[in-house]
């Protein structure tokens, strides 16, 4: 995504560093060799944390069994096998590798039950690591951050605690009285400064009632108080925590009553809840993580869905791919500088409040905003892949846009330049009636007149001229008139289509019959369809050797259809003639289809479509 | 017989003046738009007004409303429309109810001079004269279950002259064949039409009309 020109850029009121600095093995899946080793280390650290339990700890019989030990064991390895699910399938979260080292810690924290003096000191030192660990796996999860200060506070005294007071104690322990939770062989620890029994029991109840009591508790009540104050979408990811308080308060209790109550009675039940919920944790987190992974595997569909979709449809499939019906788009105006939704409203980008904006930059001009849950950024690679589908979908919607808007300025200036046509052809009848058509009348009746003149022209020569020039002039006019109407017949204009067509049929030699709907349109349409008509017919005239024709006009849809049919030879085609070329032009200029069916020896069927909003 | 003529075209309406002033008709006033129209009909009252359908100042149908005007507020005055060119329901919606008294003609009818002056003596007398292209057009027109198909070739132009306001004297001289012979005809049409015959020239028109413009 880097480097693609293409930013995201989140807010800083709810992320602390966007930029985390993870380390750049754990954003790579790991190869196969790495997870060999990961699984054939676990399970060589599992037999010997097993054999340590049982070789070091047996003799206090209820407390350590074969079932228990493999029991502990299990916890780790299931640390261990979510860890690397969730490493593998979500590379690039910090939960999975988390998860890993608190599942090695686990099992490492039993060598310190070992009686070899170093490997006792080592993990007695380290061994409480393991529950810092955990607590850190959960509070990272779901981004792999730990964002919230407070969380920081406390994951961070988690490791404090559990690195400085086991330290401190092997400065004390002399082995003069039995460790705690420990067996009561004597072990040696490489780190003694002044022995003191009663300072190392301190420490040690001290450590339980800090770390199980104080640091638990918190712990459970930030895990409350972020389930409390999530949104509904954030909630359904978060409910693995809900586990981990649980789990975590099993433990407290199992501690403090081991630690605290002689022969609790109890004991057993608490251990096995435990376990359980030790076992589930991690399973529960990395289901969490894949499910987001899910959610990433939808951006794929997205993308496809997108490219089919109106931009109205694109908020839709973001918030179905996101999982968030809470998300709005706002798309970006270059002209107005603002963004504004898909209506074309104005939008104002919330800060803060209880929602989270993710702006999608081409180029560094925006292209788009997301308004959503602000539990989305807990998953960043998935609105980062989300966003990339969208700002496809929306440059496409935008060139479509465009493209649309200049095809609609073609089809209007076409329909436009049809309609002057038409207004142009109206003049010229008109002129031609009004000029030159009644000036020839007028001459013609002068002659008439002349001709009438008794006496003076005695002569049948000029009387017979007179006739001729008069028949003549009549010639002329009707001519004149064919001509007018030819142009555009003033029929059209007074009385509409069906009153046209029947005049058009009426002076046609062939026998035409009509199917004709009777009613006004507008002139363009009416104009287009007379046209059509008289071309067809006189090309059925010329051509087609037809018996008889028909002509039909009806309404479809939303359009005039208008038909011209004959039983001539067929074999008519639009090269033929310009006049049938011209006319599929008219037609499509106002947005209409012309067809034209003529198989040789079957007659001819011109349909026109032409869409009228009347 | 008095006669006003409106008509923009100088030439034309001289020459017309001319024609029936040596016809025997006295033209009381010759005008070149219609609000003069108008007025000279209205001072002179005349037997019959000869109108262009088109004047200034929009050359649109100036003629035509001022013949519409005309006929409603002066029913005594016989209406003569002349037009470049046919336009049917121009001419229906002029003579809608009443054909007495009307006549609608293309311009250059005015041509064959005896037929003319034959048709504003018809008008002029309370009869119709209605153009050819006029009744083609209303004869041509389709309807449903059209009873014109039942008519013969003769007795469909018998009909269309008989739409065109002439008398069967006019229709045995226009097609030479006995008084007898087109009273056959007649009543076969009225017969095959269903209508009632009439007692006179005037009522047969009204008929034949109204049936064409249903």
């Amino acid at each position: 995504m880097r480097g693609s020109g293409f930013a995201l850029a989140t807010p800083g009121s709810v992320c602390d560093d966007p930029r985390v600095s993870v380390p750049g093995w754990i954003v790579d899946t790991p190869t196969k060799l790495v997870r060999l080793a990961i699984v054939l280390a676990g399970l060589g650290l599992g037999v010997i944390a097993y054999r340590v339990q049982i070789d070091n700890l047996n003799i206090l019989g209820p407390f350590t069994t074969p079932t228990r030990a493999w029991a502990i064991v299990t916890v780790a390895w299931a640390f261990l096998f979510a860890g690397l699910v969730a490493w593998t399938r979500r590379p690039g979260n910090f939960v999975g590798p988390l998860m890993l080292a608190a599942g090695f810690a686990l099992l490492l924290r039993q060598l310190r039950y070992s009686h070899d003096p170093l490997l006792f000191t080592v993990f007695f030192a380290l061994g409480e690591l393991a529950y810092a660990l955990v607590g850190h796996s959960v509070l990272a999860y779901p981004s792999g951050r730990v964002t919230d200060r407070a969380e920081r506070a406390l994951v961070k005294a988690g490791y404090a605690t559990v690195l400085i007071v086991p330290l401190v104690t092997l400065f004390f322990y002399d082995a003069t009285k039995p460790l705690l939770f420990f067996d009561p062989t004597p072990r040696s620890s490489q780190l003694l400064v002044s022995g003191s029994a009663q300072m190392v029991e301190l420490l040690q109840k001290g450590l339980v009632i800090w770390l199980y009591g104080v640091l638990a508790t918190l712990f459970i009540v930030l895990i409350l108080r972020r389930l409390v104050s999530a949104t509904p979408r954030a909630r359904r990811i978060l409910a693995p925590l809900l586990l981990a308080a649980v789990a975590i308060a099993l433990r407290a209790v199992f501690e403090c009553v081991f630690t605290f109550v002689d022969r609790p009675f109890a004991y057993d039940y608490v251990f096995w809840w435990q376990i359980v919920a030790f076992i589930a944790l991690p399973l529960a987190l990395m289901a969490g993580l894949l499910r987001a992974r899910l959610a990433q595997a939808t951006v794929g569909d997205l993308v496809l869905e997108l490219e089919m979709t109106e931009p109205q449809g694109i908020r839709d499939a973001l918030a179905r791919a996101l999982g968030d019906p809470t998300l709005e788009v706002a798309f970006w105006l270059p002209e107005r500088r603002e963004f504004a939704d898909a209506a074309g409203r104005p939008v104002e980008l919330p800060e803060g409040g209880g929602r989270a904006v993710t702006k999608l930059d081409q180029d560094g001009e925006p292209v788009a905003a997301l308004i959503h849950d602000p539990s989305l950024l807990d998953e960043p690679e998935l609105v980062r892949a989300a966003g990339a589908a969208a700002r496809l979908a929306l440059q496409n919607a935008r060139l479509q846009a465009e493209m649309r808007a200049q095809l609609q300025k073609v089809q209007e200036s076409r329909g436009r330049i049809v309609a002057a046509a038409d207004d142009e052809r109206r003049r010229i009848e008109r002129d031609l009636h009004d000029g030159a058509q009644q000036r020839l009348v007028a001459l013609a009746l002068q002659l008439r007149i002349a001709q009438r003149r008794p006496g003076e022209h005695a002569d049948p020569e000029v009387d017979r001229l007179l006739a001729a020039a008069v028949d003549e002039l009549q010639a002329a006019v009707n001519e004149l008139r064919e001509l007018a109407r030819g142009v555009h017949p003033a029929i059209l204009t007074e009385e509409g289509l069906a009153a046209a067509l029947d005049s058009l049929a009426s002076r046609s030699p062939l026998p035409v019959s009509l199917e004709v709907l009777d009613a006004r349109l507008p002139p363009e349409v009416e104009a287009t369809a007379y046209f059509v008509a008289c071309e067809a017919l006189a090309n059925v005239v010329k051509h087609a050797e037809a018996s008889k024709a028909t002509i039909s006009a009806w309404r479809q849809n939303g359009s005039l259809m208008i038909e011209v049919e004959d039983d001539g030879i067929g074999g008519a085609r639009t090269e033929d003639g310009s006049g049938l070329r011209g006319l599929t032009d008219r037609v499509e200029a106002l947005g209409g289809r012309l067809t034209i069916q003529s198989p040789v020896g079957g007659g001819t069927r011109i349909v026109g479509e032409i869409p009228c909003a009347s | 017989m008095r006669v006003v003529i409106a008509e923009d075209s100088v030439l034309l309406r001289e020459g017309l003046a001319r024609v029936l002033g040596e016809s025997g008709f006295e033209v009381v006033a010759q005008v070149g738009d219609a609000t003069e129209l108008r007025r000279a009909v209205r001072r002179t009252k005349p037997d019959v007004a000869i109108v262009d359908v088109r004047m200034p100042p929009t050359q649109t149908d100036e003629g035509a409303q001022a013949a519409k005007e005309i006929r409603a507020e002066h029913p005594e005055v016989a209406v003569l429309v002349l037009s470049n060119v046919v336009e049917a329901r121009v001419a229906l919606e002029l003579f809608s109810e009443r054909p007495e008294g009307f006549g609608y003609l293309l311009k250059d009818r005015v041509l064959e001079i005896d037929d003319f002056l034959e048709s504003v003596r018809r008008v002029a007398g309370g009869g119709t004269a209605i153009d050819p292209d006029v009744v083609i057009q209303l004869v041509g027109r389709r309807r449903a279950h059209d009873p014109l198909e039942e008519l013969t070739p003769r007795e469909r132009e018998v009909l269309g002259l008989m739409a065109e306001g002439r008398s069967n004297r006019g229709i045995c001289e226009k097609l030479f064949v006995s008084p007898k012979t087109v009273e056959t005809h007649v009543n076969s049409i009225f017969l095959k039409l269903g209508l009632a015959l009439a007692p006179d020239d005037h009522r047969r028109v009204l008929a034949v009309l109204a049936f064409l413009r249903s």
